[in-house]
């Protein structure tokens, strides 16, 4: 399967996280890892993984590319939103300085992915636990907003030939 | 001295052209720049009965890696150099 040259494997470092494009299987415990913090009371962790069946079909494979040089710049500002969007906890009094969030990261895969394996892989850590549930719930609606990522669904009986590319709000 | 822009088609774009990407040359009759809101029919006419201008309906452009928004497609002007990118509706996550 050709890509296009410029849906490359890309990694960007930002002091809140990191985002990553690759087409190596993600290694989900590594990428939890990647965010521990001693100051860190609780970690979220999404994990999107390839469904065998897409409305009575029964899929095969998906397979993903992206446009890899903004789409790395759109996921880290992604992260900023987030980091900036989440509040301060509501367990914390007032006066209290904690920064809300202390890591977050986000792996999405390119190629293909077969059914049952992660495509995507978001792990936030903070020193509470909603503030970490808000943040990874909203960079998972980010990413699947604005990302410039493409899959392409493959289903059991059609010809590889017509196998739909998605669009997440058509 | 005929200018180059460099157009990137990505998922139904590419499937509907047959290419990852495309070097475009702007036409010479608009002067200073070529507008960005012309782009979708000169690639429409090099692309006819592929299904690209139903594509085109539903994407949006970038313009050297930076998202234009619908609003401000109107005002932006290519001069040759600039990596132009089809976004089809995304999907990734």
């Amino acid at each position: 399967m050709a890509y296009p040259s410029t849906s490359t494997a890309a990694r960007e470092e930002w002091e809140g996280g990191t985002c990553v494009l690759t087409y190596k299987p993600l290694d989900v415990d590594a990428i939890m890892r990647s965010v521990r913090d001693d100051g860190a009371g609780a970690t979220a962790v999404f994990v999107g993984t390839t469904r065998n069946s897409f409305k009575g079909k029964v899929v095969t494979r998906l397979e993903y590319q992206a446009y890899s040089r903004l789409a790395i710049k759109t996921m880290v500002q992604i992260l900023k939103d987030a980091r900036t969007a989440v509040s301060r906890s509501t367990h914390q009094p007032p006066a209290h300085n904690v920064p809300s969030l202390i890591s977050c990261t986000v792996h999405h895969r390119l190629g293909a992915v077969p059914v049952g394996e992660p495509s995507i892989v978001i792990a936030v850590s903070s020193p509470h636990r909603k503030e970490a549930f808000v943040a990874c719930e909203r960079i998972l609606e980010d990413v699947k907003e604005k990302a410039q990522i493409w899959k392409r669904e493959y289903y059991e009986g059609v010809r590889e030939e017509e196998a739909e590319w998605k669009g997440n709000n058509c | 001295m005929s200018r180059q822009i460099t157009v990137l088609y990505f998922a139904a774009a590419s499937t509907a052209t047959g290419l990852y990407e495309q070097s475009i040359s702007l036409p010479t009759d608009t002067d200073p720049k070529f507008p960005l809101a012309s782009l979708a029919a000169l690639l429409v006419s090099l692309h006819p009965n592929t299904g690209l201008d139903k594509v085109l309906e539903s994407s949006q452009w970038s313009v050297n890696a930076e998202m234009i928004p619908e609003s401000e497609v109107g005002s932006v002007f290519l001069g040759g150099g600039e990596e132009v990118a089809v976004i089809c509706p995304v999907s990734g996550g």
